[in-house]
C-alpha cells in the first residue's frame, strides 16, 4: 500500500548526493591535475638548471687549437666519457637546412648526433647566448633526453657554434609518475570520503523529513489523529499546515454529514404526522399516504447512508476499539429488549481495532445484533477475533429459528422482511451489507451452533 | 398514569395527545426544552415521551440534567435520528427506550406500556457484599449507590458470586452455571468475563485463589448491610 506503483520519482537524497558528488569529483580532478603539472614543471626546471650549467661550462671551456680546430674542454663529469651513459654533450654547427653538423661530441654519444629542436636550429640562433631546452631522443633505443642548446661565437671564429648538453630524463619522468600515482590514490580516497560524508549528511539532515512522512502515513492509516512530532524550523510550518489540513478535512466531512443529516431528519417529523393522520382516518387516501410515506422514509434512509458513505471515503483513516463498541451495544440492547428476558453478550480482545469510524461499526454491529435479539429464543452472542494483520471477523449468533435456505438473499434486499411478525423495518441487514462492502468486507450467513442464524462479517483491522 | 409529552411539532403533538388520551393517560405537554426540564423536575410523572430536537434546549441535555438531578422517571426518546451511534448516545444520557421517527402510533403505545410495567416492578436491593448491591428482580447492580452497567453475562456472573460470597468457586462450576449446554464451554472466556467484571466493580473485590477458582469478598472497612 505504501509502495508507489508509478515509475521512480526523483529523489531528494539522490539529487543532493549526485550534485555534491559531481562537484567534489570536479574539484578533486582539477586539484590532482594542477598538482601533477606543478610538480612536473618544478622537476623539469631543476633538471634544466643543471643542464644549462653544463652548457655554460662547455662554452667557457671551448677554444680553438693551434690548427684552428675546435677543442672541447676536459669536463670533470666522467659519465660523459662512457658510451651511452645518459649524459651527453656535442658541439655543432647549424646547417642551412636547419639541421646540425657535429664537430665534437662526447664519447658517450658514440656516433650519434643530437637532433635539433622541433622548431629547427633557427630557434637557437634567435636567442644567441641563451640556453633553450627541448625534449629529444638519445643514442639508445627509446631513450628520452632533455637537451639544452646555446649558440655562441668563439673569438677568432666567423661562424657561431652550437653547444648542446643532454641528459636522460627518465629519472624525472619516473618521479613524476610516482608522484602522480600517489596523488591519484590520495585524492581518490578523499573523493570517496567526501561522497560518503555527503550521503551521511543528507540522510541525517533529512531525517526529520522522513519522520514527518512516517507520521503523516500514521495519520492516514488511523494510528494517529494528528502530526505531533517536534520538527526543525523549516518543517514546523509544514507540519502545522498538515494538521490544519487534516482538521479542515474532518470539519468539511462533518459539515456535509450534518447538512444531509439535518435535511433528512427534518423530513421525518412530517412523515410521522402523515402516517399517524392516515392511520386515524382509514380510507383510500389514507392507504396511498401510508404507502408513499413508507417509500419516502426508505428513500430518506437510503440517501442518508449514501451521504455518510461518501463522507467516509474522503475522511482520513480512523480506528475504533471493537470491545467498547460491542459493550455499548450490548448494554443498549439489554435495555431495548429487556421485556423478553433474553441475554446478549460479547467477546473481543482488548487490542482489536476496527479500521474505520466508530459510528459505522456501531451501525454494522448494532443492526446485526438488534436483528439477532429480535429472533432469539434466549441468547445472542457477538464475538470479534482477528483473522489476519489487516482483517478481523465479527460473528453474531442467536438461538432463534434461523433462516430458511432460500431466504438468505432476501434478507439483504432493501425494505424486505422475511417474517412480518418480528418488529422493525427490515432495513437492518441491507444497511449492514452496504456498509460492510463499503469497507471492502464481506457478509456470510449460515446456521449457528446455537440453532439460529449466524452472521459473519469480515472487516478491516487497524494496527493496535 | 400521568405522562409528560415533550414535542415541538404542533400536528404531531395533537395526534399524540389524542392517542394517549384514548389510552386513558393524563397528558401534560411541553413544547420546548426549558419547560420540559422544569415540569420533569417538579411534577411526579410516570413516564416521559421526549423528542430530542427541541427549541431552547435539546432533548439530550434535558435528559442528562434530569438524571443528574436524580429524576428517575422512565423516559422514551422520540427522535428522527436513527443511527446506532445516536441511539447509544441516547441510552448513555439515561433513556429507557428509543423510538425512531417516523413511527406508528400503536408501536409508541406498546413501548410506553412496556416501560410503565418495567418501572413498576422495582424494589429495594436484596443482595449485598460490602458496597456492592444487586437487585435480582430489576436485574440491577450498584457500587456505593452508583449503578453498574453490566452485560447480561457479567450480571449473571456477579449474581452467582454474590449468592456464594466468601466461598471459592471453581471455573468449572462457573462455566456450568453460566452457560447453556451447547454453548462455547471454553473456560478461558470465564477469565475474560471475570476481568471485565473486575474493571467495573473494582479489581480487589474478586480474589483469584490459585488453582481453585474465584471468591467474592467485601473490601476491608466495608460493612455489609443486609
Amino acid at each position: 500500500m505504501n509502495k508507489p506503483t508509478t515509475p521512480r520519482h526523483p529523489s531528494l537524497v539522490r539529487r543532493l548526493v549526485l550534485l555534491a558528488s559531481v562537484w567534489s569529483l570536479a574539484v578533486v580532478i582539477i586539484t590532482g591535475l594542477a598538482l601533477i603539472t606543478f610538480f612536473a614543471r618544478a622537476s623539469t626546471m631543476r633538471f634544466d638548471d643543471s643542464l644549462s650549467e653544463l652548457v655554460d661550462n662547455l662554452v667557457a671551456g671551448t677554444s680553438l687549437d693551434d690548427a684552428g680546430q675546435v677543442a672541447a674542454p676536459p669536463l670533470t663529469d666522467q659519465r660523459a666519457l662512457r658510451a651511452y651513459s645518459g649524459k651527453y654533450w656535442e658541439i655543432a654547427q647549424a646547417t642551412q637546412m636547419g639541421g646540425f653538423r657535429a664537430i665534437v661530441r662526447s664519447r658517450s654519444l658514440w656516433d650519434f648526433a643530437l637532433a635539433p629542436p622541433p622548431e629547427g636550429a633557427g630557434a637557437i640562433a634567435a636567442k644567441p647566448g641563451k640556453a633553450i631546452f627541448y625534449d629529444s631522443h638519445g643514442p639508445q633505443k627509446g631513450e628520452h633526453v632533455r637537451v639544452a642548446a646555446m649558440q655562441a661565437l668563439l673569438p677568432d671564429m666567423k661562424t657561431p657554434l652550437i653547444f648542446l648538453a643532454a641528459e636522460d630524463r627518465s629519472p624525472i619522468d619516473r618521479d613524476i609518475r610516482t608522484f602522480a600515482a600517489s596523488v591519484a590514490v590520495a585524492l581518490a580516497l578523499l573523493g570517496a570520503g567526501l561522497v560518503t560524508a555527503v550521503v551521511i549528511q543528507v540522510r541525517f539532515g533529512l531525517q526529520p523529513l522522513f519522520a514527518l512522512r512516517r507520521e503523516v502515513a500514521g495519520v492516514r492509516t488511523g494510528k494517529a489523529e494528528r502530526v505531533v512530532g517536534d520538527y526543525p524550523t523549516e518543517l514546523e510550518p509544514l507540519a502545522h499546515e498538515l494538521n490544519a489540513l487534516v482538521a479542515h478535512n474532518q470539519e468539511v466531512v462533518e459539515r456535509q454529514r450534518t447538512h444531509v443529516g439535518n435535511l433528512a431528519h427534518a423530513l421525518k417529523t412530517p412523515l410521522s404526522v402523515m402516517l399517524a393522520e392516515a392511520a386515524a382516518q382509514p380510507g383510500d387516501l389514507a392507504d396511498v399516504v401510508t404507502r408513499q410515506s413508507e417509500t419516502m422514509r426508505q428513500q430518506v434512509d437510503h440517501h442518508l447512508r449514501r451521504a455518510r458513505a461518501a463522507a467516509r471515503a474522503q475522511g482520513p483513516g480512523e480506528r475504533t476499539a471493537v470491545g467498547p463498541v460491542l459493550e455499548e451495544l450490548t448494554l443498549t440492547l439489554d435495555k431495548v429488549f429487556q421485556e423478553d428476558g433474553g441475554e446478549v453478550d460479547w467477546l473481543a480482545p482488548d487490542d482489536l481495532y476496527f479500521h474505520g469510524e466508530r459510528q459505522d461499526l456501531l451501525e454494522i454491529a448494532g443492526n446485526v445484533m438488534e436483528n439477532a435479539c429480535k429472533w432469539r429464543t434466549r441468547r445472542v452472542w457477538a464475538k470479534a477475533e482477528p483473522v489476519s494483520a489487516g482483517q478481523f471477523r465479527l460473528t453474531v449468533e442467536d438461538d432463534g429459528p434461523g433462516l430458511p435456505e432460500d431466504g438468505k438473499d432476501e434478507v439483504f434486499k432493501r425494505g424486505m422482511r422475511l417474517d412480518e411478525t418480528a418488529p422493525g423495518s427490515g432495513l437492518g441487514l441491507s444497511i449492514v451489507d452496504e456498509l460492510v462492502k463499503a469497507y471492502g468486507g464481506q457478509v456470510t450467513l449460515s446456521r449457528s451452533g446455537m440453532g439460529g442464524l449466524k452472521v459473519e462479517m469480515l472487516l478491516p483491522r487497524a494496527e493496535a | 398514569m400521568r405522562i409528560l409529552l415533550v414535542e415541538d411539532d404542533p400536528d404531531l403533538t395533537r395526534q399524540l395527545k389524542a392517542a394517549l388520551a384514548d389510552a386513558d393517560y393524563a397528558v401534560d405537554h411541553a413544547p420546548d426544552g426549558e419547560e420540559a426540564l422544569y415540569l420533569g423536575e417538579n411534577e411526579p410523572y410516570d413516564a416521559v415521551i421526549l423528542d430530542l430536537g427541541l427549541p431552547k434546549m435539546d432533548g439530550a441535555t434535558v435528559l442528562e440534567r434530569w438524571r443528574r438531578a436524580s429524576v428517575t422517571t422512565p423516559v422514551l426518546i422520540l427522535t428522527a435520528r436513527g443511527a446506532w451511534s445516536e441511539k447509544v448516545a441516547g441510552f448513555d444520557a439515561g433513556a429507557d427506550d428509543y423510538l425512531t421517527k417516523p413511527f406508528h402510533t400503536e408501536e409508541l403505545l406498546a413501548r410506553l406500556r412496556a416501560l410503565l410495567r418495567r418501572s413498576a416492578g422495582h424494589a429495594a436491593p436484596s443482595l449485598a457484599c460490602g458496597a456492592l448491591r444487586l437487585d435480582p428482580r430489576a436485574a440491577r447492580a450498584s457500587v456505593n449507590g452508583e449503578p453498574l452497567r453490566l452485560t447480561s453475562l457479567e450480571y449473571r456472573l456477579l449474581h452467582y458470586l454474590m449468592m456464594h460470597q466468601g466461598r471459592v468457586i471453581s471455573r468449572t462450576e462457573l462455566v456450568e452455571h453460566l452457560y447453556d449446554q451447547d454453548f462455547d464451554r471454553d473456560s478461558n472466556t470465564i477469565e475474560v468475563f471475570v476481568g471485565r467484571l473486575r474493571k467495573k466493580i473494582g479489581p480487589d473485590r474478586i480474589e483469584t485463589v490459585r488453582g481453585l477458582g474465584y471468591r467474592l469478598i467485601a473490601l476491608e472497612g466495608e460493612a455489609t448491610e443486609a
